[in-house]
């Protein structure tokens, strides 16, 4: 018998990232532009907790007083998406800005159809980043498009002083100041850091339920620095965000081959080529993860991702394809961990995948919960209520 | 940076579905690509190593390869990279999985701005691309938010299963059922005040991207321009 | 002659070919090594043979530190580092520490072969799984299993049938931050492909690469019989991921000369990590002041013509302390830094120093 195994397989056992591999820190450039009076950087506040990044960075994620730049296709298409992330914080008793000065960031159209360039970009964000400044509130970004994109914009513009000037020029008719902030957050880095705050509020049981993950590719592959990688989830060779809190909660992450592919949105394919994306969604994704770890959920991070995965599956039943499971954000996954309302809160009537047999599984009376909601919606109906409201989601 | 030229003559044949040009027009339209300001951020040199090509979603789809993009651009090819611009960039899923090139190229940008090139110059690839896409564009450049509650009809998504019926016939309502404020609407993501729309149409003024919309939906531009213009009007705001 | 000494910090290819020189040269050596052994990372990961002649790298190295240590003019200190560094060439006082407690050595002039460390192939960012899969390797794992003659998937003991080395495993990477090539790998791996074909005849063996870079004579020695007599078979793409699926590993990747992506079982990955500064060159060059290049390896600013002597004078180096080296590259490097180090006593002897 060799001696060469257990000498390899101690080695293989952890994964240590040594000082010496460590990447250049960005933040010195952006420090060095406000100094030069170029822009004014927002600082994390001091309250806030300290990740770990791809390379070994150590990144600040600010926990409360937080401006959420919101995701026109989580508002518009998955409503209950936003409302959980809002609902959580709210539980854990964070105070927040849901803005109406706040516009998307625009790249879902920029990566679909190129109609804009890089100055229109780069001042869309910084509008966005000015506003959230003049709020006193640090920028807490929803989707995983406008997080990469954002990111994107401002590695251009610590690149290309010509594109600073121009944006500087635009912003300046707007009477707006440039404002970088320190760091970019994405609202899944905001639930990986609470992970424990959050798992402190659970009501709900997640042992059994058996989850997989998709990680969103404008989260983790642009810019990637910035992402967060725990040596202590897959041993640092993944992003830990989603996984994390899955883990957190109690739920049994399983892993299948496909992970690091896209789902398929493609931004101008979700839209007009949709053959492209539902293939995509289903055979490189849904039936693979059916496969190989027969999940109850599928968690994700990203407006485009829980779209693609939650609605490519019904054309592909019909055609009796291997699919059918629930999709949803962990933002919502978490809100229901922590006892939120499904339909409420969660707004799950607005996905097509079929989220009931997770409901069940959960210990959830969804037909009880969907007289509860049908109830408010006479109300509604009747004009007793204009609104729902945040005491209503909790009665 | 060298000037594009004509580089060994990989036979191409005759390009189906757009008249093509003279080879002068092709080099002013690849030059633009290559004086893009973020091209020497986005390619440095490719050793054909094949990783984008593998992590590429499109690449399994259809006959589409980063690897083949970001090859013919650091040629300086310049009748392949026409052909590209035609024919392959809109398949490109802009995941940005090619970004794993150990060289540090980043073939989905390279895509970006070629798209952007043929957005500018009114080639038939991006009129193609873009026909059925004009209500997005719309939404977007004159609402700040890109999809709306409204636009979930069943007609427009009917693989999408029954759902987007009950979404759709019960829109007014459900809408009003959701706790946070900002989300009362059906026609934008969330309620953008006035001052937001004002300050984004002087940025698609400003920098030009309302006019790159003229180069390929002459209609859809004229009344962007218009419903913009009236905004700013009503704010006291010149163009 | 000068009574003075000159040490030689390091005792692998590049330090003990180094010592050699300065004793065949008529001069005092003194060799520190930190390990408890002579021999340097051939023999710390047990290598199985030398690249190029297929000899036993134990016995080799075992050749080359017998001749040290019995030449009269040459001593040996193991389990000892250096820890400081004083004075000019000629007339130097370095701090060495070692199971006797520190002292204090006076000498001539200085030698550096602290060598390289295997890239870890944590760092890499294309997904190969070292640290997840029992069945994937490093080439220096391969190596040690190769010495035994027990080449088997630590998964389940089983001999693999189906076998593939990834090239440039953190080299040639700018993300990673390692641009360079590191020169051995496309040997290394060809000549371990040639040793998994010859104790497992029934085993297929893939090799996934960029370019083959197989310069000089290591064309004839085994690029040929690897791919003539060996059927090893060269496939021209990198892998993209290395993924779990029925007890094998799953490799993707794009077959760049038929232009499409693939995917094929394996039973074993074996990855050709590169080279980078050691733990130990990195700390001498802190230690000694020694000006290093960006990717860490100990500069040599009169390089390529001067490879050896350093931004301090009087202080020299050897072997992959200076960039990614072969076994030819120490030897010939040892032989100059041997070479500048006598030098610079005899000049101090001229001037009466």
């Amino acid at each position: 018998m060799s001696t060469a195994i257990p000498v390899i397989m101690k080695k293989k056992e952890h994964f240590d990232r040594g000082e010496d591999s460590r990447s250049q820190d960005f933040h010195e450039k952006i420090f060095e532009l406000e100094a030069d009076g170029e822009w004014i950087v927002q600082r994390v506040p001091d309250d806030h907790v300290l990740v770990p990044t791809k390379y070994g960075l150590e990144k600040k994620i600010p926990r409360g007083h937080l401006w959420h730049h919101k995701s026109c296709g989580q508002c518009g298409h998955i409503p209950g998406y936003s409302t959980s992330i809002f609902w959580v914080m709210r539980k854990l008793g964070y105070d927040y800005e849901d803005p109406r000065d706040q516009t998307s960031c625009t790249a879902w159209n920029y990566y679909a159809s190129a109609t804009s360039n890089s100055a229109a970009q780069a001042a869309v964000a910084l509008r966005n980043f000015a506003t959230a400044y003049a709020s006193g509130f640090y920028p807490l970004i929803h989707c995983g498009t406008s997080y990469g994109h954002y990111k994107e914009v401002r590695a251009e513009l610590l690149r290309h002083s010509e594109l600073r000037a121009e944006v500087r020029r635009v912003l300046a008719k707007l009477d707006r100041p440039m404002v970088m902030p320190e760091e970019i957050v994405h609202y899944s880095e905001w639930f990986y850091a609470m992970r424990n705050e959050i798992r402190a509020h659970q009501v709900r049981d997640m042992k059994g339920i058996v989850v997989t993950v998709h990680p969103a590719c404008h989260y983790y592959k642009l810019v990637e620095g910035d992402a967060i990688y725990d040596p202590d989830i897959y041993g640092g060779q993944r992003t830990a965000v989603v996984t994390a809190l899955a883990e957190a909660l109690g739920a049994e992450v399983r892993t299948y081959s496909t992970w690091f592919d896209c789902c398929g949105f493609g931004f101008r394919h979700i839209l007009v080529q949709r053959d492209f994306t539902r293939s995509f969604a289903t055979l490189r994704k849904i039936e693979v993860m059916k496969e190989e770890a027969n999940p109850d959920v599928v968690l994700t991070h990203d407006t485009g991702c829980v779209t693609t995965l939650d609605k490519s599956q019904f054309a592909a039943q019909a055609h009796d394809r291997n699919v059918g499971v629930a999709v949803m954000s962990e933002a919502q996954f978490a809100a229901l961990a922590m006892g939120a309302h499904p339909y409420k809160v969660c707004q799950l009537h607005w996905h097509s995948a079929d989220y009931r047999p997770l409901l069940e599984k959960m210990g959830i009376d969804w037909e009880a919960a969907w007289a509860e909601f049908q109830e408010d919606i006479g109300r509604l109906e009747r004009g007793e209520l204009q609104y729902l409201t945040w005491e209503d989601t909790d009665a | 940076m060298p000037a594009p030229t004509a580089t060994a003559d990989l036979k191409v044949g005759d390009v189906a579905g757009y008249a093509d040009i003279a080879f002068e027009e092709k080099q002013r339209i690849v030059s633009l690509v290559i004086d893009d300001p973020r091209f020497t951020d986005y390619l440095y040199g490719c050793y054909e190593c094949g990783i984008c090509v593998a992590a590429c979603p499109s690449a399994r789809f259809y006959d589409f390869s980063p690897r083949r993009i970001a090859q013919a651009l650091a040629r300086r090819d310049v009748r392949l990279v026409y052909q590209q611009i035609q024919e392959d960039i809109w398949e490109c899923s802009q995941c940005f999985s090619c970004l794993r090139c150990p060289r540090g190229n980043n073939p989905g940008g390279l895509v970006t701005i070629m798209r952007e090139v043929a957005v500018n110059n009114g080639l038939a690839s991006a009129r193609e691309a873009l026909e059925g896409y004009s209500r997005i564009i719309y939404k977007i450049m004159s609402t700040g938010t890109q999809v709306s509650p409204d636009m979930l009809q069943p007609d427009a998504f009917p693989d999408w299963g029954p759902e987007v019926k009950d979404v759709s016939d019960n829109l007014a309502l459900w809408r009003r059922a959701l706790p946070p404020e900002t989300l009362h609407t059906v026609s934008t993501g969330w309620d953008v005040s006035d001052q937001t729309l004002i300050e984004l149409y002087l940025i698609w003024f400003e920098t030009g991207a309302l006019n790159m919309i003229g180069e390929v939906d002459k209609g859809l531009h004229m009344i962007l321009e218009e419903v913009m213009q009236d905004r700013l009007e009503e704010a006291g705001i010149e163009i | 002659m000068s009574g003075q000494r000159i040490v030689v910090l390091g005792g692998g290819p590049a330090g003990l070919n180094a010592a050699l020189g300065v004793a065949d040269l008529g001069q005092q050596v003194l060799l520190v090594e930190p390990r408890e052994f002579l021999g340097g990372t051939p023999v710390a990961e047990r290598y199985a043979s030398i690249t190029g002649s297929f000899e036993d790298a134990e016995t080799a190295m075992a050749r080359l530190a017998g001749r040290l240590t019995e030449s009269a003019l040459a001593e040996v200190r193991l389990g000892t580092r250096a820890i400081s560094l004083e004075g000019s060439p000629g007339d130097m006082r370095i701090g060495l520490e070692g199971p006797g407690g520190s002292e204090v050595v006076t000498c001539g002039s200085v030698i550096v072969a602290t060598g390289f460390q295997h890239f870890d192939p944590g760092r890499e960012t294309q997904l190969y799984g070292y640290y997840e899969y029992p069945d994937v390797l490093a080439l220096q794992d391969l190596e040690s299993m190769l010495k035994d003659r027990a080449v088997v998937r630590p998964s389940n003991g089983q001999p693999p049938e189906r076998l593939c080395f990834v090239q440039c495993v953190g080299s040639r990477d700018r993300n990673i931050g390692n641009e360079y090539c590191s020169k051995v790998c496309c040997g290394v791996a060809s000549k371990e492909a040639i040793e998994v074909r010859e104790q497992l005849p029934n085993c297929e063996v893939f090799i996934f690469y960029i370019d083959m870079r197989m310069y000089g004579y290591w064309e004839s020695q085994i690029y040929w019989p690897a791919q003539e007599r060996h059927h090893v078979q060269y496939v021209k793409g990198i892998i993209t991921e290395v993924l779990e699926r029925n007890g094998r590993l799953l490799v993707r990747g794009e077959d760049t000369t038929m232009g499409r992506p693939m995917e094929v079982l394996m039973d074993m990955v074996v990855l050709s990590v590169g080279m980078e500064p050691s733990a130990g060159t990195r700390e001498m060059a802190r230690i000694l002041g020694l000006a290093q290049n960006k990717y860490g390896f100990i500069d040599a600013p009169g390089s390529p013509l001067d490879t050896v002597t350093t931004s301090r004078p009087g202080v020299f180096a050897a072997g992959a302390a200076l960039g990614p080296s072969d076994l030819e590259d120490c030897a010939s490097s040892a032989g100059l830094a041997a070479l500048r180090a006598v030098s610079v006593l005899r000049q101090s002897e001229m001037i009466g120093t």
